[in-house]
């Protein structure tokens, strides 16, 4: 199965927020912040299911997430922010100040697929 | 572009009966602002409440906030700034081709029924959050929104707000605003403050590696910024000030606990209308306010030779 290329985008939950206060070693805050919101039919593109685990590539760098199902737009993959994001964010602000912190085009490979 | 015609939240509670969230998702990031400000509160000109007002959602994905909203537009995603021109055409009766229109995922009936309730609209409040200001465009998304906002006001009252984030951002904007003139992004190098983001602001000062010490205070780059930034902040002596130990305390040299500001210490705290909140401790802390930290390292720096002295930057040098 060959790697499938969506757009993920970062954001915001109301218990990421609860456990940025409880503490970010927690196990559900990262649980929370590695978890990816997919499309069923990306799945499918992906040939995995519910709590697979995979690479997430961007030009920037790598981190692990695990797919979970989610009624999410096609083509679109989303997760909270937090540390495993940081890893995929590049540094260029386009002059801004603000590193672009969505719609990243990411590439998302079966951790499956890299062992075997 | 520029400028903000905006209010409070209290007016928002009491006059607005039109109100657009545009690329945010208070039902989960701000689960107050729903029940205190803008849907459920009834008032002397929205005796009614809820019922009284309308509520729009623009996002690229249908979130909780979109079962609380009348209407929700689902634009495609990169396409915000695009949307918000072709609005501030049509409310001015231009032409807009249905091929454009249609390109933001938006057709042109329903933006023309958008536009017709909120031009019939008695005081309309446009919400912008993450969404609008952290995708492609960034600035300039949000600098369309507010013009949009501004130019609303040739058909009935419109004005905008930013959906903030957590903890006192809004405070640390208003503050530096009235202490140099700038809200972010700014150098204080020369001994007056010079504004530039892009160069002065702290992801791009991090990740170029211009500082050799990092100060933080209250916030936990370690894992929120991009990795170079981050990769930067271990290499150089980074000092922490939070009540709690964060990444970025694992990678700093210098961890101080401190009592948290609004629960252990008092203060100020700044709403995202920008009013000024006082804050009374519930609690009682062992750890000192951040306040208290920086007055004493303070105290102990202002014994130190003053290192600018005679250096050709300063002002007095130049003039």
């Amino acid at each position: 199965m060959p790697a499938v290329r969506l757009m993920l985008n970062p954001m915001r939950t109301a218990q990421q927020g609860v456990n940025v206060n409880i503490g970010k070693d927690g196990d559900e805050y990262k649980e929370i912040t590695t978890t990816l919101s997919v499309h069923e039919e990306d799945m499918a593109a992906l040939g995995v299911e519910d709590g697979a685990e995979v690479v997430v590539r961007t030009e920037h760098g790598e981190a692990d997430f695990v797919c979970k199902t989610a009624k999410v737009p096609q083509g679109l993959v989303f997760v909270p922010y937090g540390p495993p994001t940081c890893q995929l964010m590049g540094g260029d602000t386009d002059g801004t100040g603000m590193p672009t912190s969505k719609g990243w085009d990411v590439e998302i490979i079966p951790r499956s697929e890299l062992d075997s | 572009m520029g400028g903000k015609v905006t209010c409070t939240l209290g007016e928002v509670k009491q006059r607005a009966d039109f109100i657009v969230y545009w690329g945010g998702n208070p039902a989960e990031c701000h689960p107050r602002h729903f029940t205190k400000y803008t849907l459920m509160q009834k008032s002397k000109f929205l005796p009614r409440g809820r019922k009284d007002r309308t509520v729009v959602l623009v996002d690229i994905r249908e979130t909780k906030s979109a079962k609380a909203a009348d209407h929700f537009l689902q634009v495609r995603p990169g396409k915000d700034f695009e949307l918000l021109t072709i609005m501030r055409a049509m409310i001015k009766g231009q032409d807009v081709p249905e091929a454009q229109v249609a390109e933001t995922g938006i057709s042109i009936e329903v933006l023309r029924d958008l536009i017709e309730k909120m031009k019939k609209a008695k005081y309309g409040v446009m919400f912008f959050g993450m969404g609008l200001s952290m995708t492609r465009g960034k600035h300039m998304n949000a600098a369309a929104l507010l013009t949009f906002a501004a130019e609303m006001n040739a058909f009935t009252k419109f004005v905008a707000m930013p959906m903030r984030g957590h903890g006192n951002v809004t405070g640390a904007d208003v503050i530096m605003r009235w202490q140099t003139g700038y809200p972010f992004g700014i150098s204080l190098n020369r001994g007056y403050p010079r504004y530039n983001p892009g160069e002065f602001s702290t992801v791009d000062v991090l990740v170029r590696g211009d500082t050799d010490c990092a100060f933080i205070i209250g916030a936990d780059p370690g894992a929120t910024m991009p990795k170079p930034a981050i990769d930067h902040l271990a290499k150089v002596p980074t000092i922490v000030l939070d009540p709690h130990v964060t990444h970025t305390s694992r990678l700093s040299r210098v961890h101080i606990t401190t009592a948290p500001a609004g629960i252990a210490a008092p203060g100020t705290g700044y709403r995202m209308d920008e009013v000024p909140m006082p804050l009374k401790p519930a609690l009682n802390s062992p750890y000192p306010s951040d306040e208290e930290v920086v007055r004493r390292i303070k105290e102990v720096i202002a014994t130190k030779p003053d290192w600018m002295t005679n250096q050709p930057q300063m002002i007095e040098s130049q003039v």
